[in-house]
């Protein structure tokens, strides 16, 4: 033991005074090098197994132009405030959510391949009477449709669910499909598959999560291939690569 | 698909309407030059004869959908195969690029994206939503309309009926003026298609490579036999067997 100790005393002696200063540098470099692989490598295996980290600019929602909430329209149940109590409104009663189905405002979900954002002026076909003034998403909505102002606009929304530019998504079969099989609804909000009736519109949680509780909206599934290929296993739809990819 | 040649006028309507269907890169004078055009269906010229006895004949190609195509095999990552509907399909999404297929293929109806394609400004909203952009590096060809046989077989789905003879077409075929180009279900033995297979008119191309294509054609009539039947054999392909 002594004579180790004696041996790096004299390696230290012999060490060149540039070396002892650049040997910690290197190391401390080393383990940065590795921290940030090791943190390549996870945000990868995230992302390959599910969805991406929500970093970079990865995240599943976004901050639309109009916080326009769901649970308002297409939810049910008495609304609630941030704070967890009741919405009342001016006659001091409380406020229920519509209740409104999906294909209310996106009309063409069941007969063509996209499901439309509804132009401004839908919205403002209740909206410039419902609704009171003081509110400013409001107030927003009908600068943009022109009831306030003389400036019609239509809003940007930003885009959640996006599909790569080589996939041909047509929703007119898929909704058409899980209309007429209720059972291959997946992901479901609770008690869509024991209703005696399905609407199509029920049938989008199997995709888009419970979209009718989300204040704004997120993408809930990873919606990647191996997805698609297993419901379309399933429910024995076409797996020909041309089905989609063409 | 049925190509019947003596009805063909050689006006090159079917390769413009392909060009516009299929989100066609523009072929510019320069990508001519290079040989690096694409054009997923070409009118092919011949002249028949001695001036001043010539008469010219023209023959639409585009991917022949062999049965036994040659571009399959040879693809390391299957970015083309058959499909159940007795097409070839061109997964663009898998396709690296080797190129393999491309010289494979004696019918010369692959191309390869050198470039990425672009469009002038006043061209950017005519582009087909139903098929995908190929971006540099990938191998593209005819698809037979594929986007036009999944509407309309989703259209038949959504209306619960079969699919009748005839209701899906191509752009070409649709473009065509004089009904030379015939799509249609060769396992129907009702269809268009097989009724104008039985003709003794019927060869295929490069017959003797046997790739077996599923496009077929119709010999061109000509009151002088003769200069038909050498052209026949010139191109390769024997129509009377």
């Amino acid at each position: 033991m002594a004579s180790l100790i004696s041996s790096i005393r004299e390696r230290n002696k012999t060490t060149p005074t540039w070396l002892k200063v650049l040997i910690p540098i290197l190391a401390v470099g080393g383990l940065g090098v590795v921290a940030v692989l090791a943190a390549v490598v996870a945000f990868v295996v995230t992302a390959w197994l599910g969805q991406p980290v929500p970093v970079l600019g990865f995240d599943q929602t976004f901050e639309q132009p109009i916080s326009f909430p769901h649970t308002v329209h297409a939810g049910t149940g008495q609304l609630t405030d941030a704070s967890g109590g009741l919405r009342m409104n001016q006659h001091g009663e409380p406020l229920e959510a519509l209740g409104l189905d999906c294909t209310f405002c996106h009309r063409t979900v069941t007969t063509q391949a996209s499901a439309y954002v509804p132009p401004v002026a839908q919205c403002a076909f209740c909206h410039q009477a419902i609704g009171p003034d003081s509110s400013e998403p409001l107030t927003q909505l009908r600068v943009n449709a022109g009831i306030i102002g003389d400036d019609p606009s239509p809003i940007n929304w930003r885009r959640v669910h996006r599909m790569p530019d080589h996939v041909r998504f047509v929703h007119e079969p898929h909704i058409r499909y899980l209309t007429a099989n209720p059972s291959a609804i997946g992901n479901a909000a609770d008690g869509v598959n024991s209703a005696a009736s399905v609407k199509p519109a029920l049938t989008c949680s199997t995709c888009h999560g419970d979209v009718a509780a989300m204040e704004q909206v997120e993408q809930v599934e990873a919606l990647k291939m191996g997805q698609c290929v297993d419901c379309h296993r399933d429910n024995g739809a076409p797996t020909d690569c041309a089905a989609c990819h063409h | 698909m049925a190509v019947d040649v003596d009805k063909c006028t050689g006006c090159q309507a079917c390769v413009l309407a392909c060009q516009v269907e299929n989100n066609i890169p523009l072929n510019t004078q320069d990508r001519f030059e290079r040989n690096r055009s694409i054009a997923w269906i070409r009118v092919e010229r011949y002249w028949e004869g001695e001036f001043p006895d010539i008469k010219a004949r023209f023959i639409p190609i585009m991917c022949q959908h062999c049965e036994n195509a040659p571009c399959e095999p040879v693809c390391p990552v299957f970015a083309t195969y058959h499909n159940a509907e007795g097409m070839n399909i061109q997964v663009y999404n898998r396709c690296v690029g080797t190129r393999y297929c491309a010289n494979g293929c004696p019918y010369i109806v692959r191309f390869f994206n050198y470039w990425e394609p672009v469009w002038p400004e006043s061209l950017r909203n005519h582009l087909n939503p139903d098929v995908t952009i190929r971006s540099r590096g990938i191998m593209e060809k005819c698809s037979f309309c594929v986007h036009r046989i999944r509407r309309g077989v989703r259209k038949a789905d959504s209306e619960g009926r079969p699919l009748n003879d005839g209701e899906i077409t191509t752009a070409c075929q649709d473009s065509c003026s004089t009904d030379a180009l015939v799509f249609g279900d060769l396992n129907d033995p009702n269809s268009k298609v097989s009724e104008m297979k039985k003709s003794d008119r019927y060869y295929t191309l490069l017959h003797h490579l046997g790739t077996n294509p599923n496009v077929f054609y119709l010999a061109k009539i000509d009151e002088d036999r003769e200069v038909a039947h050498a052209s026949h054999e010139s191109e390769g392909g024997d129509g009377h067997e």
